[in-house]
């Protein structure tokens, strides 16, 4: 889900974080008709807003309502339950294991998320800052990763996942080989780079001065300051792991390696019309994210907006 | 954002002291991250092509066939139709997105009151994983299911071949329009604020305003979000494949060119004629990439 749409990330950082943003209808005051006029395009404006933000909203609302409602009352056409119960929850974590399929998930987002944050950030330490031959030749060839869709990878890594190369090991349907493949990403790394090459030298310089290793100037003068680009890979990656669903239906064959992705969708094919326990699994799969969305908003919009879109 | 590249050269000697030790820190601190990107990324690019040009069986390379699989792909009336398929949803995708994205852009660009909580609303679905969302439209779209009941339907809408198609077009036109009114957004704060200035002074309302002005001044956001979008929509898979069980049914409605990959792999095993058709679509979104890069990358990175 990498494509290298040139990120705008500034702008959009700036946006995520509420600023004030020029608008495209700000003429200077004091013109006749000028009141008017913006109080209607204003209400026009409300009312557009309220109106599509309702055809956002309704689908998620629904579908959270029918994850407490019995199963009778799953085609009833009401908003919320006549009989609320956690009947739907407890069928999908307990008869339908997306218990399991949670930890899974968890797993290996939390495992993915952590060398992916930790890689990009040595990486594109050594990128910004570190001189040795090769450098900017290696850097291309990071680039030119973003450019390689999961599509055409999808042949070569399951044929390299059955038969690792030189090793003879089979990665398919294990977690270390989900893990393998996306231990670090490109676009992780590139962000850290060029966050790193924001801050000011005089820092290093003064650490330099201490006699301070390469490894204790990054890890003690540059991590710290690298604060927001960290959040903002852990969010994407975490994100993206836990929505994952092409590499995890791949590659996690068996139903004790689902993840919740992958658990839906295998739920949705046998048990199509249990209504309530589906959506209740489809809301515990959407909880971690909305959370994380909430509490980090501005780190998340930067992120995603810099990563691209999804397909 | 700058990809700021030194200007020294490639293999330039610094003979600094202690230029030497950074470089083998420097070596050190890229060698995992290089790696995956080596082992996980540059040779499946090139072990893809390999396998395209062997009869390749679940056990391993069968024959030597050389641009076989790639005629066969082009005489295999499935991949045709998932060729169509993929195009005919793009096709429609693409403007729906853009336009979605525009007037979402456009609605949370105006000065008023709870604008940041719009913007989240507006984005809310982005965040969802496929497999949710996707399951939540089968809930919706069912026969009893909200939208039947709403528009007084008793339509199937992801069994019908009609409609199954068109069902999942309007599914990520909605999912993805938020990913697109962050570009438009972006995109719309790069108009300066006295071209509006003067329009005002002139007389012209909102409406000829925005025709006027913001949109034909919009024109590398239109592109960027265009090619971003075409892209993304080629690559349809998560949706087509859970909505129809990995079939692509009904009547293959949903077949597209990355479940041809998946299943001519997976359920096939044919390995050979499946990496001729991920090289085939990799060389289609390789020239919209390069286009973007050609019209954006030069702009943005230099």
């Amino acid at each position: 889900m990498s494509e290298p749409a040139a990120p705008p990330f500034a702008a959009v950082e700036e946006l995520a974080a509420g600023e004030p943003v020029a608008v495209g209808s700000s003429a200077p005051a004091g013109i006749p008709g000028r009141a008017r006029s913006e109080r209607i395009q204003r209400a026009v404006a409300y009312g557009a807003m309220f109106g599509i933000s309702l055809l956002f909203f309704v689908p998620f609302l629904w579908s959270l309502s029918t994850s407490f409602k019995p199963l009778p009352e799953t085609a009833n056409f009401s908003l919320l339950p006549h009989h609320w119960t956690l009947a739907g929850y407890r069928a999908a974590l307990g008869d339908y294991n997306f218990t399991r399929y949670m930890g899974n998930s968890a797993v290996l987002a939390a495992a993915v998320t952590l060398t992916s944050v930790f890689l990009a950030a040595v990486g594109g330490y050594a990128f910004a800052r570190l001189r040795f031959p090769g450098r900017t030749i290696l850097f291309f060839l990071v680039l030119g990763t973003l450019m390689i869709p999961d599509q055409l990878r999808l042949v070569p890594i399951y044929r390299m996942l059955t038969v690792f190369p030189l090793t003879h090991w089979n990665l398919v349907d294990t977690y270390q080989g989900y893990w393998a493949i996306r231990m670090v990403s490109a676009t992780a790394l590139f962000l850290m780079r060029q966050y790193f090459l924001t801050i000011p030298r005089d820092l290093e310089e003064a650490a330099k001065l201490d006699a301070a290793g390469f490894f204790k100037t990054f890890w003690r003068v540059m991590l710290p300051l690298a604060g927001p680009a960290l959040a903002a890979i852990a969010i994407l990656e975490f994100q993206g792991t836990w929505n994952d669903f092409f590499w995890a239906n791949l590659l996690l064959q068996s139903p004790q390696h689902w993840t919740l992705p992958v658990g839906l969708a295998q739920f949705v094919f046998t048990y199509r019309t249990l209504w309530n326990s589906l959506m209740a699994a489809t809301m515990i799969a959407l909880a971690p994210v909305v959370l994380v969305y909430l509490v980090f908003q501005r780190y998340f919009v930067a992120g995603v907006a810099s990563a691209g879109v999804k397909g | 954002m700058a990809i700021a590249v030194p200007k020294r050269r490639l293999f330039g000697r610094t003979r600094q002291p202690g230029a030497g030790r950074e470089a083998l820190v420097g070596y050190a601190f890229v060698a995992v991250p290089m790696a995956v990107f080596v082992l996980f990324f540059i040779y499946p690019m090139i072990y893809a092509v390999y396998i395209s040009r062997f009869d390749w069986g679940i056990l391993g390379p069968l024959g030597k066939v050389g641009w076989k699989n790639y005629t066969t792909l082009w005489h295999d009336t499935l991949f045709r139709r998932a060729v169509k398929n993929t195009i005919e949803y793009t096709v429609w995708v693409v403007p729906l997105q853009m336009a979605l994205g525009l007037l979402l852009a456009v609605i949370v660009n105006q000065r008023i009151r709870f604008r940041t909580f719009f913007r989240g609303a507006f984005y809310f679905p982005a965040l969802a994983s496929s497999a949710a969302i996707t399951a939540i439209a089968i809930y919706l779209l069912n026969v009893d299911g909200l939208v039947n009941k709403v528009f007084g339907l008793h339509k199937l809408w992801f069994y019908d071949p009609q409609t199954a198609l068109p069902a999942i077009t309007g599914l990520n036109a909605w999912t993805t329009a938020g990913t697109m009114m962050l570009f438009y957004l972006a995109a719309l704060q790069a108009i300066p604020t006295d071209v509006y200035e003067a329009a005002a002074i002139d007389g012209a309302g909102p409406w000829r305003q925005f025709w006027k002005i913001t949109f034909p001044l919009l024109k590398p956001g239109h592109f960027f979000v265009a090619v971003v979008s075409i892209i993304g929509a080629m690559k349809i898979f998560d949706q087509a494949y859970i909505v129809s069980r990995g079939t692509g049914g009904p009547d293959y409605s949903t077949y597209t060119v990355v479940l041809y990959i998946y299943n001519t792999a997976i359920k096939d095993a044919q390995l050979g004629l499946a990496a001729a058709a991920g090289v085939v679509l990799f060389v289609v979104i390789f020239l919209f990439t390069i286009v973007q890069w050609a019209f954006f990358g030069r702009q943005e990175a230099a």
